[in-house]
């Protein structure tokens, strides 16, 4: 069904290469991959294999040392935030201003009218439920409630694409479980194209259309699945067989690259 | 328990007064040396209503001001710069920190030796008591700016300018507003004690030849003129301070 659609993200041979005290280290080696329209895809990957660094060079926060990011088919070499959208794993409210200020706070930069921004705050806050604490400041908000302020800000822009950098890695199982099946209403309300990073494969299956999977040292795409799962989901779909099976096969791809990574490290000793 | 508190407070402020104006009144002080408060205020009285006094007042304050103004913007800049380029930081800070730890007032006579008495002598002697406490604490401001919150602006298509008002300024005020508390306060403590030392005009002057000369209802009068405008200009800074600083400070009560 998404297969017609057209693709809004495309990297061709992307890498990224660090200089640390002039000793090069490769973070990322030629990622290729492609995000259609209004499709949900994530990234998974262990801690430290660049996915991070991947998600700002998407976002043209970070220069790419290799290769290219491509939007619309247009090369991207810094922000565009009429396009994209990002939402980190802390949600980075400003602490001197309200929630609803936080949320008006890129259309603040756009040069938004104030009546205008307001209202916008508005809607966006009744999106995310959380209308009657529109006058608060971020410290008086549970950290779920937080990422939601921080998604309802995202969209404020009305943007097409959201990067999403491992946005609930700081919450607890409970609160994680509830703000995906939030994510997925909002996706579906809204049609944007979300890209995902987390390191939770569950998660990653649940909430995605499409999951990359990365290996580290370098940085590097081991293997596409496409999650091929009934929408709209519930929880129940995670002890499912379909579900398992697909689960099984990115844990595969991640434990074969670590294998043979493995292997080739005592034979070259 | 708060107002308790403040009854304590002002109790105490009051016995006090009462204790050295009773002990005057007996004789337990001699009041050639420690005058009674009544004295005090009445003497207070006169030095307001006289044309010299205010003369001398206002050249104390004009010196304040102007090393203030001229100090303290010079030193967020610098602390600013040193915040935001490493290099800048790591070489100028440990020199800026071992000058903190000098007590400035042994340089005094070398200045008066390098510029003289007038003005000038003053004013430099001054803005270098405000210029390095605003200055480390801009730089520790500036080191304090998450750089989530600047990645995430950036994102939103910020400008630098953009990034620096609306991050960089909240981000930074409480604790460049805390610097400038303590400037203005070394600025008074650096023109009274160069007065002091060598002077023709000011409150400082006034202190020490009052004292010489043993005319102390006038030597407490002004101290209490002196100590009272200090301690207004401090809470006044500190309201400022509580002010742009409230968000922090309810995020460390959380």
């Amino acid at each position: 069904m998404t297969a017609a659609r057209p693709i809004v993200i495309e990297t061709r041979g992307l890498g990224k290469v660090f200089s640390v005290d002039r000793a090069p280290i490769v973070a990322l080696e030629d990622i290729s991959f492609a995000v259609r329209e209004g499709s949900f895809v994530s990234l998974v990957g262990p801690s430290g294999c660049g996915k991070s660094t991947l998600l700002q060079m998407l976002a043209g926060l970070v220069p790419s040392t290799a290769g290219e990011v491509l939007v619309d088919g247009l090369v991207v070499r810094k922000p565009a935030p009429d396009k994209i959208s990002v939402m980190f794993q802390d949600a980075t409210l400003l602490p001197w201003k309200r929630v609803s200020e936080n949320i008006e706070f890129p259309l603040e930069i756009r040069g938004v009218k104030a009546a205008e921004r307001r209202e916008r705050a508005a809607a966006m806050l009744s999106l995310v439920g959380l209308t009657e604490f529109a006058a608060r400041y971020s410290h008086e908000l549970s950290g779920g409630m937080r990422q939601r302020v921080s998604i309802a800000r995202a969209l404020a822009p009305d943007p097409r694409i959201m990067l999403m950098d491992e946005p609930f890695g700081a919450l607890d199982e409970q609160t994680r479980i509830k703000m995906g099946h939030e994510l997925l209403r909002i996706w579906s309300k809204t049609g944007k194209t979300i890209f995902f990073i987390t390191h939770s494969l569950t998660e990653a299956l649940f909430l995605s259309d499409v999951v990359l999977v990365m290996s580290h040292r370098p940085g590097h795409i081991v293997g596409v699945i496409d999650a091929q799962l009934p929408r709209p989901r519930t929880y129940d779909i995670i002890g499912s067989a379909e579900f398992g099976a697909a689960r099984n096969r990115i844990w595969k791809l991640i434990s074969q690259d670590d294998d043979e990574a493995g292997a080739n490290g005592m034979a070259s000793l | 328990m708060k107002p308790l508190v403040l009854f304590a407070q002002v109790s105490f402020v009051v016995v006090l007064i009462g204790a050295w104006e009773f002990g005057d009144r007996v004789g337990a002080f001699d009041p050639n040396i420690l005058p009674p408060p009544s004295a005090v205020i009445v003497s207070l009285r006169t030095l307001l209503q006289s044309r010299s006094f205010i003369a001398d007042a206002s050249d104390t304050i004009v010196r304040v001001i102007a090393a203030f103004v001229i100090g303290a913007p010079l030193a967020v800049v610098t602390g600013f710069v040193m915040g935001e380029n490493i290099g800048v930081g790591r070489s100028l800070s440990p020199i800026f920190n071992l000058v903190l730890a000098v007590p400035q007032s042994i340089f005094l006579p070398v200045f008066v030796l390098v510029f003289g008495l007038g003005f000038t002598e003053k004013l430099i002697f001054g803005i270098s008591h405000v210029f390095f406490v605003v200055a480390v604490n801009a730089m520790a401001a500036v080191r304090e700016v998450p750089h989530g919150q600047v990645v995430l602006a950036r994102s939103f298509g910020a400008s630098k300018f953009r990034i620096y008002r609306s991050i960089y300024l909240p981000a930074m005020a409480p604790q460049v507003v805390t610097g400038l508390r303590l400037g203005v306060i070394f600025d008074i403590i650096g023109i009274l004690l160069a007065e002091m030392y060598a002077s023709r005009s000011g409150l400082g002057v006034l202190l020490l030849r009052w004292g010489e000369s043993y005319d102390v209802d006038k030597l407490m009068a002004a101290t209490v003129l002196i100590s009272v405008a200090t301690i207004l200009i401090n809470e006044l800074m500190r309201i400022w301070e509580t002010r742009v600083g409230r968000w922090r400070q309810a995020m460390e009560d959380r």
